[in-house]
């Protein structure tokens, strides 16, 4: 009960969570600022930010339904860190496992996306209602080539449980290489959940200011900034587990770090995709995701289709 | 014969009462005037015929009894003609050119604001560059206007 | 919005992709833009009738003050409409340096251009790079005029400062680096995929609109109109220099990039040209303090496009009347057309597109009392009470404040 309890609460769930977010966003701010040519945050910043927007009034706009209003960015939080407590962190063991536990993991991501559709349809804010829009119009874009991507890894596996996904590749190293291609998909569809540059469409500060986020400040809009954070690092774990199921076998501590790592490393992948590149509009988006994402997803599914029907027969 | 001078010629020719206002200043640089009932024949002329195909803009003057319109039109490449013509202070009425350069409309409701002329033919739509509620009759730009308490 | 599929949303007058209070009022249809309503003259501040109230000299200052980029546009064509009516006849090197300062401008401008159109389609990576360039160029403009923005070089008759030898090596070698950085722009526009797929396409002027509209400046360039000031009517010392007058066919936003970044390698190649071929002499003459009666219009290349200012002189020291009509409110017609059946997205791109400078377009404001019911103008005194008035209200004390600066006086 107690041991449940300090796993959910403090280690490796809410607390270790939210240290480590934050400083993923360090990791990122940083590195995104180093590669403009910009000084960049100190280590503190993002804790900084988050402490001054704890302390801040919350305003609600009185046409806003303040219960979803305030509702939204709470659900978003929790299902963010739930998520977590599924993804194996150190050798192949997780906290909670069962059957088809990565799709419950997709699905708990996707809570956050609704959640600032909800929060921002709610405040009633054109520039928010339009974010809110965008947010689901691309949420039916990059879902599809996410699920595809991650999927094609468990179809390999034969399993959907991230345990024994994790299993079934300490017994055939080497066989994750066959999923780089579902990695790039998968990666390039975190950027789109993410809501980062080049899909960061329903945020663009130019068009339409903060686009969901548009009227939410102080506790709530720390939660909703949190979220993105823990979503991120959500994002980046369940990758890491998916598609790099290697060093499993070494003792706890050093599996941990190099969980972490792989984490760090994904954080780096996509900070660099958001420095190279310019904010799509909605409809290229989407049409790059179903022209090029889905065909690519359906090659990959072949391509382990094919690999579990020769090799491993 | 220089461009300039062809120019002035062919105006000449056209409209003989122009001899005397037309002048040339220095290279590239015509400068006429002409009577409201004269301007819309001689600009047409001027806009179309001759090819003077892009308005710089247009100046506003308040010379005490009249207020004055100076249409600053140029021909590529860069022979300007300043068109000027000259409307009573009390009945400030011209005739709009958006038909002949839509981009003049900015022009238009500049004078409309700033020195109270009353353009013909151009269409509702919002004022520029004065706020919605500054006080009717003040035209900021006429000569006796003046800040209110300086 | 409620209950229908239409709906307005405004952009502006206060709004993240507007540096300027501007108003545009955008009726949507899901992302397509139905149509649009531009309200200007936020930005009124009363210059042209300020400029009739002060000395020629003074207005030289005021005028450069009507827009913080091109600066050197407005004092340049300004005084070169005042020197015209007195009919002065500058020396040489004054009109090479005029010009060697309204390149320098150029490049800083067209820079700065870049950094905002990569912020408006969400590439802050070319916003950190272009600016980072663009403080070369400010150096070198600090270092010969004194100033980064506000340079202060013209005057009646000339211009304030000389450049030495070794300024003029610095110029040299600041053009080298931006030149080196440029080209990799170019090559960057030319390749970058997302960046093309946002630029080209979009804001599509053709070349009759750019016409019937009168665009002017790059705008009208991208669209294919062959139309530079400094080519047609040639100014200060452009008549002596080499360049060309770069022209695109793509009549987009794309197109207007491209004529931007090709620009600046004339502007570096110009500016090459003013150092190496600067001739001995004064750099100023003696003007008169009053100008004789007559008038004169100048146009001039900002930039953005033409600038056009009118004076006339009434044999005072005053004159009679100041005509500005800056590049964008040329521009700012051509944006509804751009924006025809176009998607909100593009908007904030097609507006930066014409590279608007509000500040230069608008030229007045008052400012009123609101809040009392005769809607009176407040002076400069009377506001300056209101404020200490309202500041008292809220508990702060001027007292010990005056008295401390009493003592330090």
């Amino acid at each position: 009960m107690f041991k449940d309890l300090f796993q959910i609460l403090i280690f490796p769930g809410l607390t270790f969570l939210v240290i480590f977010s934050l400083f993923a966003e360090y990791f990122d701010r940083k590195l995104y600022a180093r590669l403009q040519n910009r000084v960049g945050p100190p280590w503190f910043q993002p804790f900084a930010d988050i402490l001054k927007l704890l302390a801040k009034e919350e305003l609600i706009p009185c046409e806003a339904n303040p219960r979803m209003f305030k509702l939204a960015p709470l659900f978003a939080f929790t299902a963010a860190i739930t998520a977590f407590l599924y993804i194996p962190l150190w050798q192949i063991k997780t906290l909670f496992s069962f059957n088809g536990d990565v799709l419950v993991v997709l699905y708990l991501l996707t809570i956050p996306t609704l959640s600032f559709f909800i929060g921002g349809w709610y405040s009633t804010s054109l520039f928010a209602r339009i974010g809110s829009v965008r947010s689901m119009t691309q949420l039916f874009a990059y879902e599809v080539p996410l699920f595809m991507g991650i999927l094609s890894s468990a179809l390999l596996a034969n399993t959907w449980n991230l345990k024994e996904i994790a299993l079934f590749y300490s017994a055939h190293p080497w066989f994750w290489l066959f999923n780089l291609p579902g990695f790039c998909i998968a990666l390039i569809a975190l950027l789109g959940k993410l809501e980062k540059v080049p899909f960061d469409i329903p945020e663009a500060e130019t068009e339409i200011v903060a686009g969901s986020f548009t009227e939410y400040s102080g506790k709530l809009f720390a939660f909703l900034k949190l979220t993105l954070d823990i979503e991120m690092v959500v994002g980046a774990a369940l990758l890491a587990a998916v598609f790099f199921p290697f060093g499993l076998q070494m003792n706890p501590f050093a599996g941990f770090v190099l969980f972490l790592l792989k984490i760090i490393f994904i954080v780096f992948l996509l900070s660099l995709l958001r420095t190279v590149m310019a904010r799509l509009r909605i409809d290229q988006m989407i049409d790059f995701c179903w022209k090029y994402l889905v065909p690519l997803a359906f090659v990959q599914i072949l391509l382990n289709l094919a690999v579990k029907g020769v090799i491993l027969k | 014969m220089s461009f300039e001078e062809d120019i002035k010629q062919s105006l000449i020719k056209k409209f003989n009462y122009l001899e005397p206002v037309i002048r040339i200043q220095r290279a590239r640089r015509i400068f006429l005037e002409v009577t409201p009932e004269n301007f819309h024949p001689v600009f047409e002329y001027i806009a179309k015929d001759l090819k003077f195909s892009h308005l710089c803009t247009i100046t506003g003057l308040d010379e005490n009894e009249k207020l004055s319109f100076i249409y600053h039109l140029v021909q590529d490449p860069g022979i300007m003609i300043n068109l000027k013509t000259s409307v009573p202070k009390e009945n400030p009425v011209i005739k709009s050119i958006i038909e002949i350069f839509p981009g003049a409309e900015i022009y238009e409701r500049e004078l409309v604001d700033l020195f109270g002329a009353k353009v013909e033919g151009l269409p509702e739509g919002n004022r520029y560059p004065l706020t919605d509620d500054w006080p009717k009759g003040e035209f900021p730009l006429r000569k006796d206007w003046r800040k209110k308490n300086a | 919005m409620h209950n229908s599929e239409e709906f307005k949303i405004p952009i502006g007058p206060q709004h993240p992709a507007l540096k300027e209070p501007e108003s545009f009022s955008v009726a949507l249809k899901g992302e397509k833009i139905l149509g649009i309503e531009i309200r200007l003259g936020y930005n009124h501040r009363g210059i042209e009738k300020a400029a009739e109230e002060r000395t020629y000299i003074q207005d030289i200052y005021l005028i450069e003050r009507i827009c913080g980029i091109c600066s050197h546009s407005h004092s340049t064509a300004f005084v070169q409409a005042v020197e015209e009516i007195a009919g002065l006849e500058l020396p040489k090197r004054a009109l090479y340096i005029r010009t060697l300062i309204g390149e320098l401008e150029r490049v800083h401008s067209h820079l700065l251009w870049l950094g905002v159109a990569g912020h408006e389609i969400g590439f802050d990576t070319l916003l950190m790079y272009t600016w980072r360039d663009r403080e070369i160029v400010m150096d070198i403009l600090a270092l010969l005029t004194g100033n980064r923005v506000n340079y202060g070089i013209n005057t009646i008759g000339g211009v304030r400062r000389d450049i030495s030898k070794e300024q003029a090596e610095e110029v040299l070698k600041a053009m080298d680096t931006l030149e080196e950085r440029t080209k990799y722009y170019i090559e960057l526009g030319l390749s970058e995929t997302t960046l093309v797929k946002r630029l080209s396409g979009v804001g599509v002027l053709t070349y009759d609109d750019a016409l019937r509209l009168d665009a002017v400046g790059p705008t009208a360039r991208a669209s294919g109109v062959k139309r530079d000031v400094r080519k047609d009517d040639p100014y200060a010392a452009y008549g002596e220099m080499d360049f060309k007058v770069i022209t695109e066919k793509n009549c987009d936003v794309y197109g207007r990039t491209l004529v931007r970044l090709k620009e600046l390698m004339e502007a570096y190649q110009i500016i090459r040209q003013c150092i190496k071929n600067l001739p001995e002499g004064p750099v100023t003459i003696k003007a008169p303090r009053k100008i004789p009666a007559g008038e004169a219009l100048s146009r001039y290349e900002a930039p953005r496009g033409e600038d056009v200012h009118y004076v006339k002189a009434n044999g005072t020291e005053k004159p009679e009347r100041v005509k500005v009509r800056a590049p964008t409110l040329a521009n700012v017609q051509a944006v509804k057309q751009m924006l025809k059946d176009r998607f909100l997205a593009d908007m904030p791109i097609v507006i930066a597109a014409i590279d608007p400078c509000f500040s230069c377009t608008d030229r007045l404001v008052s400012l009123r009392q609101v809040d009392s019911k005769d809607k009176k103008t407040m002076n400069w005194q009377t506001l300056r009470e209101y404020s200490i008035d309202w500041h008292r209200k809220q508990g702060i004390d001027f007292k010990k404040l005056n008295q401390k600066l009493k003592t330090n006086v």
